[in-house]
């Protein structure tokens, strides 16, 4: 049940998807990998949204050159760890949801267990090798994986539902060289709100998820472009034969109302 | 024939996008998209590696579906294709 202050505080979008879709966002947890550019947006929507619990992870602190991008940390965290400046600034947002944070690297040994029962992965990471191991644990898990990148004025996205659509190695089998990459703040904004826009509307079970569409987003030319893209039965991560395939799927998920129907 | 090579992101910074050619019969896919990338060494380079191929992370999509870029040499295209070439990006 909704307390009078969360009716209160949610009153302009209990008017899109009510009292119903509301306690689905409030029962609902996500696993939002990386503090940085894309998880300071994603993490902020999700809180002021009502998501229930939002558990953030990054190994990182807070430095001055992040400060272009990643908005849920001022000038002054600097020095300080952002899962520490990220849980101030979400519990001040929000009071009424659980915030986790975890400081730590994400790495094969820890992913599965830091994202838990979670009911769906953001990526919001900043490099390949880690993101290729969220979908691992994605597809290990059977929850989806909403990827994000950015450089520069440049973005893409999409969102990866295990075996039905494509999995990030189908779509990106090799990873682009790792370099410092450029960036304005505003690119990570547009991208890390699709992300948080499409966790919302999966959890709500609600609009056409961006499911085997690749978005581009070209802050240059102020365009964005959709690609099809589709599975590959050869693929080391979701294919046949693969690993995934056969590991044991715990069955701790909440239904989720996507899969009520 | 005429063929479309929508270049994206970085590579249309550096290539322009929406580009109209007339190809031969016969003509590849590899070695259509180099003809095009010529006009600008850095956007050729930022295409393809020393011997000529397809950077390994590159995306190269032929009317919507994704085409092996180990493969693109021996590729045709066809009159009326549509052809995206398109950088992935990896910063958070």
């Amino acid at each position: 049940m909704l307390s009078s202050r969360e009716r209160e505080r949610y009153k302009r979008q209990l008017l899109l998807f009510g009292d119903e879709g509301q306690e689905w966002l409030k029962k609902a947890h996500i696993f939002i990998a990386g503090a940085g550019g894309l998880g300071s947006p994603v993490s902020i929507y999700l809180a002021v949204a009502g998501v229930g619990t939002l558990t953030v992870v990054d190994k990182d602190v807070v430095d001055q050159t992040n400060l272009n991008r990643q908005i849920l940390h001022y000038d002054r965290d600097i020095g300080r760890k952002k899962t520490e400046s990220a849980e101030e600034k979400l519990r001040a947002y929000n009071p009424d949801i659980d915030i986790r944070v975890i400081d730590t690297t994400i790495d094969a040994e820890n992913a599965g267990h830091l994202v838990g029962r979670a009911d769906g992965i953001v990526d919001a990471m900043d490099n390949y090798p880690t993101r290729y191991l969220l979908n691992d644990i994605a597809h290990q898990k059977k929850i989806p994986l909403f990827h994000g990148a950015i450089r520069g004025f440049y973005g893409q996205v999409t969102t990866i539902i295990p075996e039905k659509t494509a999995c990030l190695r189908c779509i990106f089998p090799c990873a682009p060289p790792s370099e410092v990459f450029p960036v304005v703040g505003a690119t990570p904004g547009v991208i890390g709100t699709i992300q948080a826009t499409e966790v919302l509307k999966y959890l709500l079970g609600t609009g056409d998820l961006l499911a085997n569409r690749l978005l581009i987003w070209d802050g240059m030319a102020m365009h964005a472009e959709e690609i099809a893209v589709e599975k590959n039965p050869a693929c080391p991560s979701c294919g046949k034969g693969s690993g995934s395939q056969n590991l044991p799927v715990p069955d701790t998920k909440r239904k989720h109302k996507t899969e009520k129907t | 024939m005429t063929i479309k090579v929508r270049f994206f992101a970085r590579f249309r910074e550096l290539l322009g996008t929406d580009i109209v050619v007339t190809a031969q019969e016969g003509t590849h896919l590899l070695g259509l998209v180099k003809k095009i990338a010529e006009k600008s060494r850095e956007g050729y380079d930022a295409i393809f590696d020393a011997k000529g191929e397809f950077r390994e992370f590159v995306i190269v999509m032929q009317n919507g579906r994704r085409v092996e870029t180990a493969t693109a040499g021996s590729t045709p295209v066809t009159d009326g294709d549509e052809i995206a070439v398109f950088p992935p990006v990896a910063g958070g």
